[in-house]
């Protein structure tokens, strides 16, 4: 007598071959994490207060850093949570420096994640949070440099302790950034506007940009960074030029 | 014989009657009008920072749904902060407007037409996509396997 097989045994494997086969069908790319001090760092600039500002380290410390997916875009300004339907989440703590390189410099990759869902990755969050050791320890930004002005010049090391929590959209630049195709790259930007701390001597000194600043005069009197900067008010973290909503303390 | 040359007949009749009526002059009424209408739909954006200045002479790309990294558009602000433009109906779904001004600028997110859905660039299948495609394949099979089975049995 001839053995058969169960329709039920049958069918089951069918089944299992059906959903293994779908399983695998998942397209993937590699999604690059980059941090961007711009140009402000990399060259130097002229604060709104005349002093001229170049930049030997820039010591900044990210943690927690997540991609996401959103539909519909999230929207920095509201302040809320973001509610993705894909998100790539970084572990770890990078401490960078933002200065290192040329006046050319490129932007400083942080992690590649190889096997990215595609999509458009429409937001990025990230803490701005204290170093556990290093050149930074205990702080969450150090900018150290010269500054010079009428023929007098000061060698600064500004220290920030205050953490702070960024929640932004999508990148806003000369190409737009996070679209992830199947077997592609796309990169992602954390980018940090340091004119928002110092001013730029090239807008007009009415400019809101100055009008938020505190300059460099205050640091050149010789004051403490923590008793004249209020990371949540200074706004640093950016994508490109798109902002994003902060929270420090 | 009689019933099929009275059917060739009423086929070449029909076919003179058809051309006759194709290419007859069509009498055309003095007072007559045509109305065609094509749909256009404007939108008018208003950038401004966040203190209510308008955003003069600001940089602006706009971005069809089907494809989001090549500017459908490129264009600047007036002194008013506005830019207008008429999307193409055609390609539905969300339209981006990113507008950019001295290092700094924000994006829109703009439906246009029925299917106001973007794409999610998800590939592969749903969960109930899987779950239904799986049910008509073992339905499939099953109903294969017993009709053999009940073959044999005969």
């Amino acid at each position: 007598m001839k053995k058969r097989f169960p329709i039920p045994v049958i069918a089951l494997s069918i089944l299992a071959v059906a959903l293994a086969g779908c399983a695998g069908g998942s397209a993937t790319g590699k999604l690059q994490f980059y941090a961007n001090g711009e140009d402000f760092v990399r060259q130097g600039f002229v604060s709104k207060d005349g002093w001229s500002i170049s930049f030997d380290h820039v010591y900044i410390t990210l943690s927690d850093i997540a991609a996401y997916q959103t539909e519909p875009p999230y929207d920095p300004s509201s302040g809320t949570d973001i509610d993705a339907k894909t998100e790539i989440a970084l572990d770890g703590v990078y401490t960078i420096d933002l200065a290192e390189g040329g006046e050319d410099a490129p932007p400083i990759m942080l992690a590649e994640v190889s096997d990215a869902p595609v999509g458009h990755y429409n937001a990025i969050s990230w803490e701005m949070s204290q170093a556990s050791s290093g050149p930074a320890a205990g702080h969450s930004l150090v900018m150290i440099g010269t500054a010079e002005k009428d023929g007098q010049s000061i060698d600064f090391t500004i220290n920030i302790d205050e953490e702070c929590e960024y929640l932004c959209g999508e990148y806003v630049g000369d190409v737009r950034k996070g679209i992830l195709e199947e077997g592609n790259t796309a990169e992602l930007e954390m980018t940090f506007h340091f004119d928002h701390i110092f001013g730029d001597g090239e807008l007009p000194q009415d400019d809101e940009l100055n009008l938020a600043a505190v300059g460099f005069q205050p640091f050149a009197d010789g004051a403490d960074a923590a008793g004249v900067i209020n990371m949540t008010d200074m706004h640093l973290g950016h994508v490109g030029e798109g902002h994003c909503h902060c929270a420090c303390e | 014989m009689f019933i099929i040359k009275l059917k060739w007949q009423s086929i070449i009749a029909a076919i003179a009657i058809t051309m006759a009526c194709l290419f007859m002059p069509m009498e055309v009424h003095a007072h007559g009008v045509n109305i065609n209408y094509t749909s256009n739909v404007e939108i008018e954006i208003i950038a401004t920072y966040d203190s209510g200045i308008p955003m003069a002479g600001a940089q602006v790309a706009v971005y069809a749904p089907d494809d989001p990294t090549t500017p459908w558009l490129t264009g600047s602000c007036d002194e008013e902060g506005r830019f207008s433009f008429a999307p193409d109906t055609a390609r539905p779904g969300i339209w981006d407007v990113q507008v950019r001004l001295a290092g700094h600028g924000g994006i829109i997110h703009i439906p246009v037409g029925g299917d106001t859905t973007t794409a999610d660039g998800q590939v592969g299948f749903s969960h109930l996509q899987i779950g239904i495609m799986s049910a008509c394949v073992i339905w499939g099979s099953t109903g294969t396997a017993l009709y053999f089975s009940k073959r044999r049995k005969t």
